[in-house]
């Protein structure tokens, strides 16, 4: 494992019975780095963002996350991911709390803060993702686009070093889509790690430092956007990406 | 707040254990130490042997011949005794069981029971004899061909019908009391009834619109104590004692002349029979029944409740095994009749532990492990029903996964089963009537017991199945109320 990285992937296999998803990933992702993850559905990508907080247990390889190598049984999953933050496609926010306490639940039950404490802080990331008049309301009453932001509001609250996104505006309505990208555009900017699966290209070109293409269990081509979009060399990556951006 | 929640429940609960606990510890040691005290099982159905009063008890002036006879006995004899009063057949069973010491129930000594039971000196001689319908042209056992007859089950009588099935060709039905029974040849769907002589004397004596047919009893037969063999010794030899002093004072005949011969014991027909009537006359009896029922009703839902949430939680644990237990224990709980587990707990346990359940604690157990497991079924169902994302969600933020299933999970799965609780609560409340067979002195019982004097059958079943259906509507009610408050 190497210092220099905050999450390092080393030759990480997943199958689910006979069908193997991931044959062998390596990905290293630097502090501060945005990395997208794009390529077909069923490629394999959701599996692997969900491998790197153990949401999946893999069949072999490593995955350190500051240093702790999840797939050690010895490793407190628990505490590792404390410094994972995740946010769903479909929210997955808790219905039998308002949207103050989907926040401070975790900081609170975990000892992080004190009651007032993580109240404070969770306004604090409401206002980040602009719903701080939404304390009080039911996550069900809320549209799609707000529960998204009440979401990175509640995996931010944790105080989280990495951020993974699975597929975060995929559930969404068009005209909700923005907001939800604004406000990681705004944590990308103030240095967060996060790996974004994610099927918004224009959102990739423009935020990621890096662009990773999946094709069916493996990383077929990485890079910088410009060599992703514009010098794709794989021909996989260049039939995707014809697909996906002239509809 | 919520914690606050958590202690007011956690509070009652030992409030409630500690009665429960504290009741059953209590109730056996009332006697006196210096007087030994017996446990007797009897028939709550036997006139003239066991007359109960309109509260259940044996209290009166006329409580039947072995009632009075044991009542002279104990006072002689200096012991004390207490009654369990239950079908025949519970009687042999309690007494198999070790649940009782002994049984004082119009029991003849045959052969057969005589290679399993140790028997007193006989104080009667009993026949059976056949009744049939008061308009009935049956005169003979040889116009039975073909025809259904009854006996109790156990009974010499029984005995005496399977002997001679082949002879007569008549088919045989069972009961469990002379009061159904009896009924039954009123309503015509058995021909003839064969019962213990003085009892069926009693009864037509008291109203029941048959006649009897045979001359002289068949197959005459001593009655006596019953004991389990070689068990009880110090009390068999007080029970011959006290026959023999009341045979040879001649109170042993003035009891038994009291019940079959002259009017004596004949009820006062003048009693008031409208429903409204029956009401005032059994208002005791049928509250004490209510009370017993709510009781078994309340108390079993908490345990029920407790064990259920138990099996629910271990059904959805990452643990293969605890997933193993839930759900075969939920499968066995399920699938044993209800009225099976009370059998079970309540007969067949004692003769591998080694002593006595209590009624009520029996009851309970029931209740709690047969609603126990439909509710955890429920739990489990709940629990499962909580979509795998709530899980992610509260996983990948770094609650372990019994604060995930605390906080996050339980809550709305409680919601989702409130519903199926509610029906399983009401479906709990009727179940305690299943409690009867082991002879718990509910609502049902009562009725039964009731009934056996008074012989009012279709306006006491009334009465009891509206008071059911009152105690059920006020439970839904309350149920709606409390879960308008949760929604």
């Amino acid at each position: 494992m190497d210092k220099k990285y905050k999450v390092q992937v080393k030759d990480l296999h997943k199958s689910y019975g006979s069908n193997e998803v991931l044959r062998g990933i390596n990905l290293n992702v630097k502090p501060n780095e945005v990395v997208c993850m794009i390529g077909p559905s069923g490629s394999g990508k959701s599996t692997f963002l969900r491998c790197i907080n153990k949401l999946e247990e893999p069949n072999s390889g490593h995955v350190y996350v500051d240093g702790y190598d999840i797939a050690d049984p010895k490793v407190n999953i628990n505490k590792v991911r404390q410094n994972i933050g995740m946010v769903f496609q479909h929210f997955n926010l808790f219905p039998n709390m308002n949207v103050l306490q989907n926040i401070t639940l975790a900081p609170v039950e975990l000892g992080k803060m004190s009651k007032e404490e993580a109240e404070k802080a969770a306004m604090h990331y409401l206002e980040l993702v602009g719903l701080e008049d939404k304390a009080d309301a039911n996550p069900t009453k809320l549209s799609g686009g707000q529960q998204q932001r009440v979401a990175i509001a509640r995996a931010l609250a944790m105080k989280p070093d990495v951020m993974l996104f699975d597929e975060p505006t995929s559930a969404l309505d068009p005209e909700m889509v923005g907001d939800v990208l604004e406000v990681m555009k705004r944590l990308a900017k103030e240095g967060m790690t996060m790996i974004v699966v994610t099927h918004e290209m224009g959102f990739a070109k423009q935020v990621a430092d890096r662009v990773v293409f999946f094709h069916d269990g493996d990383i077929r081509e990485q890079g910088t956007p410009d060599q992703i979009f514009n010098h794709p060399q794989h021909p996989d990556t260049r039939n995707f990406l014809d697909k996906v951006l002239n509809v | 707040m919520q914690s606050n929640h958590w202690k007011i429940f956690l509070a009652t609960l030992t409030a409630v254990l500690g009665i429960v606990i504290g009741w059953q510890v209590i109730e056996p040691q009332t006697a006196s130490a210096d007087e030994q005290t017996y446990t007797f099982a009897t028939n709550n159905t036997f006139e003239p042997f066991e007359i109960q009063d309109s509260k259940g008890g044996y209290s009166g002036k006329n409580p039947g011949i072995e009632i009075e006879i044991l009542k002279k006995i104990a006072k002689h004899e200096h012991f004390k005794y207490r009654l369990k009063a239950m079908s025949f057949n519970g009687d042999l069973q309690a007494l198999e069981s070790g649940q009782v010491d002994a049984v004082i129930a119009g029991m003849s000594v045959t052969d057969e029971r005589k290679a399993k039971y140790d028997f007193s000196t006989p104080y009667y001689t009993d026949g059976v004899v056949m009744a049939v319908a008061k308009d009935s042209n049956i005169k003979s056992m040889k116009q039975l061909k073909g025809k259904t007859v009854s006996a109790k089950s156990g009974t010499s009588a029984a005995l005496y019908l399977k002997k001679n099935q082949k002879k007569y060709g008549y088919k045989i039905r069972y009961f469990d009391s002379s009061n159904t029974m009896w009924n039954d040849v009123k309503t015509g769907n058995t021909a003839a009834t064969f019962d213990d002589g003085p009892v069926l004397q009693y009864g037509i004596k008291t109203g029941v619109p048959l006649k009897i047919v045979t001359k002289k009893p068949i197959d005459a037969q001593p009655v006596a104590v019953g004991y389990q063999k070689g068990k009880n010794l110090e009390l068999q030899k007080k029970v011959n004692d006290g026959i023999k002093w009341l045979k040879d004072t001649g109170q042993l005949d003035q009891i038994i002349n009291k019940y079959t011969k002259g009017n004596g014991t004949t009820k006062t027909t003048a009693a008031d029979h409208t429903i409204l009537g029956l009401l005032k006359t059994n208002r005791e009896a049928l509250l004490r029944g209510l009370w017993m029922t709510i009781e078994l009703t309340v108390i079993g839902i908490i345990f029920a409740m407790i064990f259920g949430v138990i099996l629910g939680v271990l059904g959805v644990v990452n643990n293969k095994f605890a997933n193993g237990v839930s759900s075969t224990l939920i499968y066995i709980f399920r699938g044993i009749p209800m009225i099976v587990l009370a059998f079970f707990i309540y007969m067949g346990v004692p003769n591998v532990i080694g002593h006595k359940v209590p009624l009520f604690l029996a009851g309970i157990l029931t209740l709690t492990f047969d609603e126990g497991g439909y509710i955890g079924a429920i739990v489990k169902g709940g629990f499962e029903s909580v979509s795998q994302g709530q899980w992610e969600a509260a996983r990948s933020l770094g609650l372990p996964y019994s604060k995930a299933l605390i906080k996050v999970i339980a809550p709305q799965g409680f919601k989702l089963m409130v519903p199926s609780l509610v029906n399983q609560f009401i479906i709990t409340l009727k179940d305690t009537s299943i409690l009867s067979a082991i002879g718990v002195m509910e609502l049902t019982q009562t009725g039964t017991v009731i009934i056996s004097q008074n012989m009012e059958g279709f306006r006491m079943w009334t009465i009891i199945a509206v008071i059911y259906i009152i105690i059920i509507t006020l439970l839904t009610w309350l149920s709606n109320y409390v879960q308008k408050r949760m929604a």
